[in-house]
């Protein structure tokens, strides 16, 4: 028997594990405290027979240019600890606010303080006030935000004591307080998807100056991650799919800056898995072409994306690890458990066909019943590979 | 059909907003919906004419080549960017009563769900087919929603929720809408959102993308 390392290696390597790895996106802290009595990540794993991931992101400052960890920064959930510098100063303050917690992040530099607001529920934070106002702002990002590097030795460290456990896991860099690994993505967080757009038509100079600032800075970290024992680092974002951008966006203004970043990670000894929580099927071929070693989350039609497992199987499972498609939202609540199972033995039958493929929620979740998400473990553990 | 309003409804189908625009490229230095607008205005046009015959139709189309997925969210926004420079136009017609809305929907992201960018497309096709459109933004609370139908008489409602943890507050917003005005008709979607849960929620439509709901509205809601 694989241990869960070998298994998940197996599948992004387009190997035949020894049954099918199954496991989820991220395990939220809502889910935790509200359903399993706020114990520990890796402790899910263990209760529940879902062979386990662990996150990490570890940065390291550049003392030679100014850089520091900042020292009134706690880093949350899935953070690394902030690298700041005299002139790329980041404060916080709360802002009042009756519904949700509410911060105003300001990004200090010796011309301009950029601005920001964060809010947050129960579930998950969001940003109410984009950081990039003007279209100079770039500039100011591109002349004073510091270019963290990935913490190797820390990395290491955590992937030796994870060990055989499971997959170790991280990201590439997002844009400080709050971003997303992709290049577009990234951009649409500061800027606003919308906006983004709309700016692709009317000035996409300034998008592709905005694109290579993103760039620049995530090229700095992934150069910096060789010898990281990650087994898989994530790219991408929501903001990249084919139910809000158009494949001529994707063209012009995603595959271009991505694939340098997947291309320096293989360089760096690291594998990309290409996150696109959404529409994927007009874009398939597209994300493939950018040579990650697999795709998520495969979405399906029921739950807002447009993905056919066996579509995607066909198309592009020779070329990536497909990684997803399970409806969480329909068999990990208000089903009984033989629907959950049936639902694990459908996935496996259309993407698990030689291998190179993980069960997965489409992304994450936030409420499920126990039981079903033991039957998804259990029913996973008996599609064995001959 | 006249040149002018051809060239109108090519203008809205093809996301070109003015003669500045360099988009779409290959009509760069062409006039597009803002100038067209005008010059059929000037023409003699009739308002409505320009309304139905040129801006509705092509925004129609558009609606429908989403729907079966020819074209994405990019080309609805230009389009609907495009339909709105040259309904600039045709504001004072609606001021004046000389034009009149299909009649008006009042439409909002349900409490606690922040997404604004579905909400805003079904709003512009639903706009573009000639209904007023009254957007209360995103986390919309019930009352919210209730105060907006009582400042509407006649009006419908539409609902959007992107999470399935917001989704579940359609289902209070619509009892909440409904225990005071029975009759006003609620449409729901966003992308967990199914016509099962439509039913089970009491809403009187879903619709999976923008064209199905105006056609909804535009065969089975009265206009006020």
């Amino acid at each position: 028997m694989m241990t869960p390392k070998q298994r998940f290696t197996a599948a992004l390597t387009h190997q035949k594990p020894d049954r099918l790895p199954v496991t989820t996106h991220h395990v939220m802290p809502y889910f935790l405290t509200k359903y399993m009595n706020g114990i520990s990540n890796d402790q899910f794993f263990a209760d529940l027979g879902i062979d386990p991931i662990r996150w990490l992101l570890a940065y390291q400052p550049d003392e030679s240019k100014g850089e520091y960890y900042d020292p009134h920064h706690v880093p949350g959930y899935l953070e690394a600890h902030r690298v700041t510098s005299d002139t790329w100063r980041i404060e916080h303050e709360a802002i009042p606010d009756p519904r949700y917690e509410t911060i105003r992040y300001k990004f200090i530099t010796p011309k301009k303080t950029l601005t920001t607001v964060l809010q947050s529920n129960e579930y998950t934070s969001w940003v109410s006030e984009r950081l990039v106002k003007e279209k100079s702002d770039i500039d100011i990002i591109a002349k004073f935000a510091v270019k963290p590097k990935c913490d190797v030795a820390e990395v290491n460290k955590q992937a030796a004591e994870f060990g055989e456990r499971g997959m170790f896991r991280g990201f590439v860099n997002s844009f400080d307080v709050y971003g997303q690994p992709g290049c577009w993505q990234d951009a649409s967080v500061l800027f606003g998807i919308e906006d983004l757009i709309m700016a692709t038509f009317e000035d996409p100079d300034w998008v592709n100056s905005f694109l290579n600032v993103m760039l620049e800075r995530k090229k700095v970290f992934i150069q910096s991650m060789k010898g990281a024992q990650y087994d898989v680092i994530e790219l991408g974002g929501g903001d990249a799919s084919s139910t809000v951008i158009s494949p001529d966006i994707f063209d012009q203004f995603v595959a271009p800056y991505d694939s340098q970043l997947i291309q320096l990670a293989h360089e760096a000894g690291q594998r990309i898995v290409y996150h696109t929580c959404g529409g994927m099927m007009a874009f398939l071929e597209r994300l493939a072409d950018m040579k990650p070693d697999a795709l998520e989350t495969f979405t399906p039609e029921s739950m807002g994306g447009d993905t056919i497992l066996a579509e995607a199987k066909e198309r592009i499972g020779e070329r990536v690890c497909m990684i997803g498609g399970f409806d969480q939202f329909h068999y990990f609540k208000g089903c009984t458990t033989e629907e959950t199972r049936k639902a694990v033995r459908k996935c496996f039958e259309e993407a698990g066909s030689g291998g190179g493929y993980i069960l997965c929620p489409s992304d994450h979740f936030f409420d499920a019943d126990i039981e079903l998400l033991k039957a998804f473990a259990d029913e996973a553990h008996k599609c064995v590979y001959q | 059909m006249n040149e002018i309003l051809e060239s109108l409804q090519r203008c809205v189908e093809r996301g070109k907003v003015n003669i500045k625009s360099p988009y779409p490229p290959d009509m760069k230095g062409q006039d597009g919906t803002d100038e067209l607008a005008r010059k059929a205005l000037e023409a003699g046009i009739a308002p409505q004419d320009i309304l139905s015959k040129a801006l509705i139709v092509g925004m129609q189309k558009v609606g429908v080549r989403f729907r079966n997925k020819e074209i994405f969210v990019p080309d609805v926004l230009m389009a609907a960017k495009a339909m709105a420079a040259a309904m600039e136009h045709l504001k004072p017609f609606f001021k004046s009563d000389e034009l009149k809305h299909k009649g008006t929907i009042v439409i909002g992201t349900v409490l606690g769900d922040l997404h604004d960018i579905g909400k805003k497309l079904v709003s512009m096709v639903i706009e573009g087919s000639g209904w007023e459109v009254v957007d209360l933004g995103t986390d919309v609370s019930p009352d919210k929603f209730l105060k907006a139908v009582d400042e509407h008489p006649g009006c419908v409602v539409g609902l959007s929720a992107l999470l399935t943890t917001t989704m579940v507050n359609m289902e209070a917003t619509v009892q909440h809408i409904k225990s005071k005005h029975p009759a006003v008709k609620v449409i729901i979607g966003g992308a967990p959102v199914t016509e099962e849960f439509a039913a089970k929620i009491g809403a009187d439509y879903y619709s999976p993308d923008p064209q199905g709901a105006v056609e909804f509205l535009n065969t089975r809601c009265t206009p006020n």
